[in-house]
């Protein structure tokens, strides 16, 4: 229970209908990790990210976040602090201005009055464009969000979470609907950007090459079961080969 | 920096504000809107809603004058259909065998199914009763009209929608024209034709429903005889058949869509 | 199951065959409808006449050469246009203030992330308002209305408005239903509440569309303005009732005219606008 603690997981089990997702799931995060989850279609990443996110509640075992459990997050304004999301796609308002879609980040913190007005005079607009700078956007200001392309998208999610500011920062196969150049350039910045603002990441992701790369830790998740949790240089082919069961191409 | 497309639709929205609020300039407010017994009346009329009259011959009434209601409907719009797929399809210009007649083709019948269905259906009715007299063919016809018109129109665009590619396969293939007509267009707007005329049908109920004013008969009729009685709880005894009637092929025509489209 | 398709469809065809063909003996059997009647020679007479009187054929006073008369009218168009534009904002203003709570997906909680017992009951109202709006023509609700207001263009307006809030009302509930939750769902994830969400979420994405529809029924509107005022809701409709109770045919000429004008521009407009709405 040491402070630096920023996630623990203790036997967290959740299942649905006639399915287990996740049973007796245990590790702990230090503040700063980068972590890569991996593992193979429904072995319940999803569903761990989504717990993490409060979306969903645990069936047993107990979450704690920065020393409070999860239960304590239920004020959505504060669990926005804490944690933000991003996702595969359709994470941002297609009809919105990107400057719009971009300041939604501080919704947690603007009241009624800020976010009306903000929709006709964007309010802290320098922000938002020193943010969308830093995600390599800074013309974009302006623009229908869905004239972006894909990659475009995620970066101005990415340029959303720099202004939360999250200290947690969870991504649900953020990647995979993008083409590898985009991709890599994606993760790139995003755990990047995650260690300039001193963040902490768990991203799922189902290329175990791109988690090699980015990330330092591996959590592997099989059949809702912690199958492997080991740092980065450390897990070997054969661990792989299991976790997927792939075949070998010879 | 603004770009327009963005701000478009926030133009647009303040326009229509302004223009709602000089319509209100329209009303004489200082002299009073309301009857004296305005109020009054308005509380009875809305009580009477969960008193209707029940009893026997106001139901025989409500019934006959439902059944009168429907048949003219249903005259109507069938006769409508015909008219709508005779000069919907001319209007659509598939038969037309070269560029110029085709969109000479288009273009007159278009604008003669525009003036169809310009003038309302009430128009019609008395225009037909003032010239030719009172008659079911009067609101029959009054019906066909505006709706064959506005039929005729939809399916015109239909029929404009389809993808070329397959009827150019069928034209390859050594189908004439009308051939083409058969067999490519009208089993690709088949559904969508018919899940429309279904939708227009429930406005005809209610469109025939107030042909009444040209003394035809019908639910208005009744409602307008009870209202000039002040009997409210008659009036709502003919408004909820009127409803039922109406609510009933809404849901027949939403369920044959929704089989239709499986 | 196909079987089962299969005979409805049929079943419905069947009915409504035999819909038109009880429609068509009762008009003709029973009521003794007459095409030939209709076109006797009394008949065609008297209809000629009327056409007649239609066009000003034989008459001193025609009405649309009169210069008075078409500015009479043209007062009239423009009442005739505040009227229909009184009754789309009106129809509008109801339709935003029951449109969320009429959807599904707020009603069942999927929508905000919340879930409220008492969501599906104001749903269940709602809708049936809505139902009551939709099945009433606006002539009845005119008829209704007149009884309350005095004659002029604001029962007109009322009488409209009453007949197409629970038409906009139920387009515009169908595109709240339909929208993609998820960027809405994400927005709660960035910490926004719900009215936050509304207006950065729900808002923004349904706005197009719910313009669309005002627009379209602007134009129905336009088109039934004519029949309220015959039952004493002003604009053109009145005046028309008042030229055929005084057999003033060429007026009656002339405010279709510019009936028809009004409808035309109308039209014209709307189709324009979905340039803005795009």
């Amino acid at each position: 229970m040491s402070e630096q603690n920023i996630i623990e997981m203790n036997q967290i089990s959740k299942n649905y209908e006639r399915k287990i997702a996740l049973s007796s799931l245990s590790f702990v995060v230090e503040k700063g990790e980068l972590i890569a989850l991996i593992g193979p279609s429904g072995a319940g990443k999803t569903t761990l990210l989504n717990l993490l996110a409060t979306i969903l509640k645990p069936d047993g075992g107990e979450l704690i976040i920065d020393g409070q459990p999860i239960q304590q997050y239920s004020d959505q304004k504060k669990r926005a602090k804490k944690i933000g999301i991003i996702r595969q796609q359709f994470d941002l308002v297609g009809q919105l201005a990107v400057i719009h879609n971009v300041l939604a980040g501080r919704l947690a913190d603007w009241g009624f009055f800020k976010s009306f007005l903000s929709l006709f005079i964007p309010q802290e607009k320098q922000a938002a464009t020193l943010a969308l700078e830093r995600v390599g956007l800074p013309d974009k200001l302006f623009e229908r969000t869905s004239n972006l392309s894909g990659g475009e998208q995620q970066r101005v999610a990415l340029a959303r979470l720099l202004m939360q500011k999250p200290e947690i920062v969870l991504a649900d196969e953020p990647v995979a609907s993008l083409d590898p150049a985009r991709a890599e350039d994606i993760l790139n910045m995003l755990t990047k950007l995650a260690k300039e603002e001193q963040q902490t990441v768990i991203a799922s992701l189902h290329s175990v090459e791109y988690a090699r790369k980015y990330f330092t830790r591996l959590i592997a998740l099989k059949n809702g079961e912690l199958f492997f949790d080991l740092p980065a240089d450390q897990v070997t082919d054969k661990q792989l080969q299991e976790l997927y069961q792939l075949k070998e191409l010879n | 920096m603004f770009s327009f497309d963005l701000h478009k639709r926030k133009i647009l929205t303040v326009f229509l504000l302004l223009l709602f609020m000089w319509s209100l300039f329209g009303v004489h407010w200082q002299e009073g809107v309301m009857h004296s017994s305005g109020i009054g009346t308005a509380m009875e009329i809305f009580a009477a809603m969960f008193t209707p009259d029940l009893s026997l011959d106001i139901l025989y009434l409500a019934a006959e004058s439902s059944w009168l209601t429907i048949a003219y409907a249903t005259a109507g719009m069938s006769l409508a259909l015909v008219l709508a797929l005779i000069i919907g399809i001319l209007a659509s210009g598939v038969l037309a065998s070269g560029k110029h007649s085709r969109s000479f083709m288009k273009g007159s019948f278009r604008g003669v199914l525009g003036f169809m269905r310009a003038i309302h259906e009430l128009v019609w009715a008395w225009l037909f009763v003032a010239s030719f007299g009172l008659s079911p063919y009067a609101a029959i016809f009054a019906l066909a009209i505006p709706y064959g018109g506005i039929l005729g129109r939809i399916f015109a665009d239909m029929i404009n929608d389809v993808p070329e590619e397959p009827i150019q396969a069928l034209r390859a293939a050594g189908a004439s024209r009308l051939q083409c007509l058969f067999y490519g267009y009208l089993p690709s707007v088949k559904n969508s034709m018919i899940s429309y005329t279904m939708y227009r049908y429930e406005c005809a109920i209610r469109s025939s429903a107030i042909m009444s004013f040209v003394g035809l008969g019908g639910l208005g009729y009744q409602i307008q005889l009870s209202l000039d009685d002040l009997q409210y709880n008659e009036v709502w005894t003919f408004l909820y058949f009127l409803i039922i009637i109406v609510v009933f092929i809404d849901g027949w025509s939403n369920m044959l869509r929704r089989r239709m489209a499986q | 199951m196909k079987k089962r398709k299969f005979t409805f469809l049929t079943f419905s065809f069947y009915a409504f065959l035999l819909l038109i063909v009880a429609s068509w003996y009762f008009v003709i059997g029973v009521k003794n409808a007459s095409l030939a009647e209709l076109f006797s020679k009394e008949n065609m007479a008297y209809a000629t006449k009327f056409f007649k009187g239609l066009f000003g054929v034989g008459q001193e006073d025609v009405a649309f050469m009169n210069r008075d008369s078409w500015s009479h009218a043209f007062k009239l168009t423009i009442e005739t246009l505040q009227m229909s534009i009184m009754a789309i904002g009106f129809s509008t203003i109801v339709m935003f203030l029951t449109v969320i709570p009429a959807s599904r997906n707020v009603a069942d909680g999927t929508m905000t992330l919340s879930r409220k017992w008492y969501r599906w009951i104001v749903f269940g109202l709602i809708r049936i308002s809505y139902v009551f709006s939709r099945a009433i023509p606006e002539l009845v609700w005119a008829m209704i209305v007149i009884f309350i207001f005095k004659p002029g263009i604001l029962p007109g307006a009322i009488a409209l408005a009453l007949h197409n809030f629970g038409i906009l009302g139920k387009l515009c509930a169908e595109v709240i239903e339909d929208t993609d939750s998820r960027p809405i769902r994400n927005l709660a994830s960035a910490g926004a509440g719900r009215a936050q969400i509304l207006m950065y979420g729900v808002f923004p994405t349904v706005l197009p569309q719910f313009l669309t529809y005002i627009l379209y029924r602007w134009e129905v509107i336009m088109r039934t303005t004519i029949v309220v005022g015959f039952v004493g809701a002003g604009g053109l409709g009145q005046e028309f009732k008042l030229s055929m109770s005084f057999f003033h045919y060429t007026e009656i000429t002339l405010l279709l005219i510019c009936y028809l004008i009004l409808v035309i521009i109308a039209d014209y407009i709307s189709e324009k606008s979905r340039f803005f709405v795009k």
